[in-house]
């Protein structure tokens, strides 16, 4: 009986929604613990490829919560995305990096823009030698920057033996696998060897594309792992979930307390927990301090206008991103995307809580304590 | 012009127009409107096509000038881009792939158009070029990841050091990706363009010349080489020209094996990168206007070598054919 009334009353909210009519009352159907429930909106979104598959799942799920919101997610690229954003033919766009002060000076100014980490991600050094199994190779910051910089070309070079006593590193040449395409991941990772080495900082330096002193570069995440799978002796910044989606071998990353992790979701939101004032303009957490923290780590960043025009459109808005980056979070473990930390979702409350329309706030939930 | 006097000539304007006639004559002036209005339009877009390049890329020519085509480095960190090894892949991987589709297309041609005798190989043959012709580049690109880089790699590359390795082509490691594996990418790219085209060239060559030839005592390949190909060179260079103009702007498949590497090596099996490929590669995530605008100055000399490579068609024509003009 009591089943017959849940169905009978989601039906009903059905039923409301699919003829465009706000749903009413407290149906719990529409609405979850906490969630507020949008107004009806089509939105849409552009930006960084790295978190488009989570935040495809996730905004698949928010539309199956909220019939009446539609989210569309164009992953063109963070520099793509946030031109958009500028241009306002999106209502959000999403990068790797957040905004340079260049790009929120284009968007009329820092005040202008809200920026908030949507998830997290962390890389592996995934690599292809035959008889290594997976973690067995261990890698050191010191290793991985000599690598990286040509100065170790070989597997049994004595400074990788060195870490690797159990095991037999054969007498292969080293093949460095980059991205050829700028992207965040290329970011993190050159972020990573600029804090761990001063050769790599003075040298190459860090960016979303560098000048590679060694290796070939492959277009795309999935390029690179594919590279990496057919090149005996090969090795490669990959981000994790392609690392466990197609099951490659990474290394043990010895992280700054010393203690060498293989990369995981965990491990991500260890290391975002030791950098709790995180900010649009100091986002940088790799080579995070912890025993379990996985050192080559980076959020994901979205960002909207702070002054919404359309005020229901901006409501639906910030009620999905609210959403994103509380119960949503949990889209992100299918696909190997780490959840935020608390501090992070926290702060990224307060942030969608300054968004306003007509100088009001469109977010209603409380503060965070 | 010469087109318009030649039609004069055929077609001389009547002493008295009739009713019927001048209604012709004003048909005529419409479609010859229309003809100019088409024509221009093309030579606007194209003029705008140059300046919606030339103008993004102003900041890198003002900062980097003729420089830019010898500098070897390319740094987005430092904002240091020179276009010398995205040029020297381009012209490498092109003529790779041409040395290595010419005479495999022009005897397909040969047969297509000349070889009697397996006659019933020539309709499969022919749907076979048609069917390579009609793979997207996509597709092409991810058959030479998958499959091609393994096999020069493992076989081609290895063989090709062993015994022309006495080459500074051919030396040096190799691991599938580069300018050899790119080349033969493109190589059966432009292989159906190179295909058809001289097979349509041989065929209109006319049959009183074969004729006469082989009525002379000549033997077939005495014909082939002495009477067909001469005769078809001018269109032969054509096809060649095509494919050259295919191979300089393929982006996507060679892509996917040349390594995007801004490097200059003698050696074949080494990495490199091409025009096209840095374009794809950062066009996403290249901010600022100096990145952005020498992308767009890398595009820029991409279109200047296409339009050179049409130019040095027409001479090549030209001096082939003697005074007789040709189109292609």
């Amino acid at each position: 009986m009591k089943s017959v009334l849940v169905a009978l009353s989601a039906g009903a909210a059905l039923l409301l929604t699919a003829c465009g009519g706000s749903p009413t009352g407290t149906n719990p159907s529409t609405g979850g613990a906490g969630v507020p429930t949008p107004p009806a909106a089509s939105l849409t979104g552009a930006g960084a490829t790295f978190p488009a598959p989570f935040y495809s799942a996730a905004f698949y799920a928010y539309n199956q919560k909220f019939s009446q919101v539609t989210v569309n997610y164009q992953s063109v690229g963070s520099g793509a995305g946030i031109q958009q954003l500028t241009k306002k033919t999106v209502d959000f766009g999403a990068s790797d990096v957040p905004m340079s002060s260049t790009e929120l000076a284009a968007a009329g100014g820092a005040d202008n823009v809200v920026q908030i980490a949507t998830t997290l991600g962390t890389e592996s050094l995934a690599y292809n030698l035959s008889g290594v199994s997976n973690g067995q190779v261990r890698l050191t910051p010191d290793t991985i920057a000599g690598i990286f910089l040509g100065k170790i070309k070989k597997w049994n070079d004595p400074a990788l033996a060195a870490d690797n006593s159990g095991v037999s590193l054969p007498s292969q040449a080293i093949t460095v696998v980059h991205r050829s395409d700028g992207s965040g991941t290329t970011y993190i990772f050159t972020d990573y060897l600029s804090n761990v080495s001063a050769d790599w900082k003075s040298g190459p330096g860090k960016g979303k594309s560098v000048n590679w002193p060694v290796g070939q570069g492959a277009k795309g995440n999935e390029a690179v792992a594919t590279t990496i799978k057919q090149t005996p002796g090969a090795i490669g910044y990959v981000e994790l979930a392609y690392v466990l989606q197609t099951g490659m071998t990474q290394a043990s990353l010895k992280n700054k307390d010393g203690s060498f992790v293989i990369p995981s979701e965990a491990g991500a939101t260890a290391a975002a927990k030791q950098f709790p004032d995180v900010t649009p303009a100091q986002f940088s957490i790799v080579n995070a301090p912890g025993k379990d923290s996985a050192p080559i780590t980076g959020y994901s960043w979205l960002m909207v206008y702070k002054d919404e025009a359309d005020k229901t459109k901006g409501t639906a808005l910030v009620d999905m991103l609210y959403w994103l980056v509380t119960d949503g979070q949990q889209y992100g473990s299918n696909t190997h995307y780490a959840k935020l930390p608390s501090n992070m979702v926290n702060n990224d409350i307060v942030a969608l809580k300054t968004v306003t329309s007509a100088g009001s706030a469109l977010l209603s939930v409380p503060a965070p304590s | 012009m010469r087109r318009g006097t030649a039609a004069e000539r055929v077609i001389p304007a009547p002493l008295v127009a009739s009713s019927r006639q001048r209604r012709l004559l004003a048909g005529d002036r419409i479609f010859q409107g229309l003809a100019l209005a088409s024509a221009i339009l093309i030579l606007l877009i194209a003029a705008i096509f140059m300046v919606a390049l030339f103008l993004p890329a102003l900041p890198a020519i003002r900062r980097f000038g003729l420089g830019f085509f010898v500098t070897r480095t390319w740094d987005p960190v430092r904002q240091i881009f020179g276009a010398l090894p995205a040029l020297y892949g381009t012209l490498v991987t092109s003529a790779i792939g041409i040395v290595i589709a010419f005479p495999i297309g022009l005897g397909a041609a040969l047969f297509l158009a000349e070889e009697a005798r397996l006659g019933f190989l020539r309709g499969p043959l022919s749907f076979a070029v048609e069917l390579l012709a009609g793979i997207p580049s996509v597709v092409i690109g991810l058959w030479a990841f998958f499959i091609l880089t393994p096999l020069m790699r493992d076989n081609v590359d290895p063989f090709l050091r062993q015994t022309l390795g006495f080459l500074p082509l051919f030396q040096g490691t190799a691991n599938g990706y580069g300018y050899l594996t790119a080349g033969v990418v493109l190589a059966i790219m432009v292989l159906p363009i190179m295909v058809a085209l001289s097979r349509d060239v041989i065929r209109a060559v006319p049959r009183a010349l074969r004729e006469a030839s082989l009525a002379l005592g000549a033997t077939k390949a005495e014909t082939i080489w002495s009477v067909i190909l001469p005769y078809a060179r001018v269109g032969i260079t054509g096809a060649v020209l095509l494919s050259l103009g295919r191979a300089l702007g393929e982006t996507i498949a060679v892509t996917m094996v040349i390594g995007n590497r801004p490097v200059i090596a003698a050696s074949l099996f080494s990495s490199g990168y091409t025009l096209p490929s840095v374009l794809a590669n950062e066009f996403t995530e290249a901010v600022g206007p100096l990145y952005q605008g020498s992308l767009f100055y890398l595009g820029l000399v991409l279109v200047l070598i296409t339009i050179a490579v049409n130019v040095l068609a027409r001479v090549l024509v030209w001096r082939f054919s003697g005074s007789e003009p040709a189109s292609l």
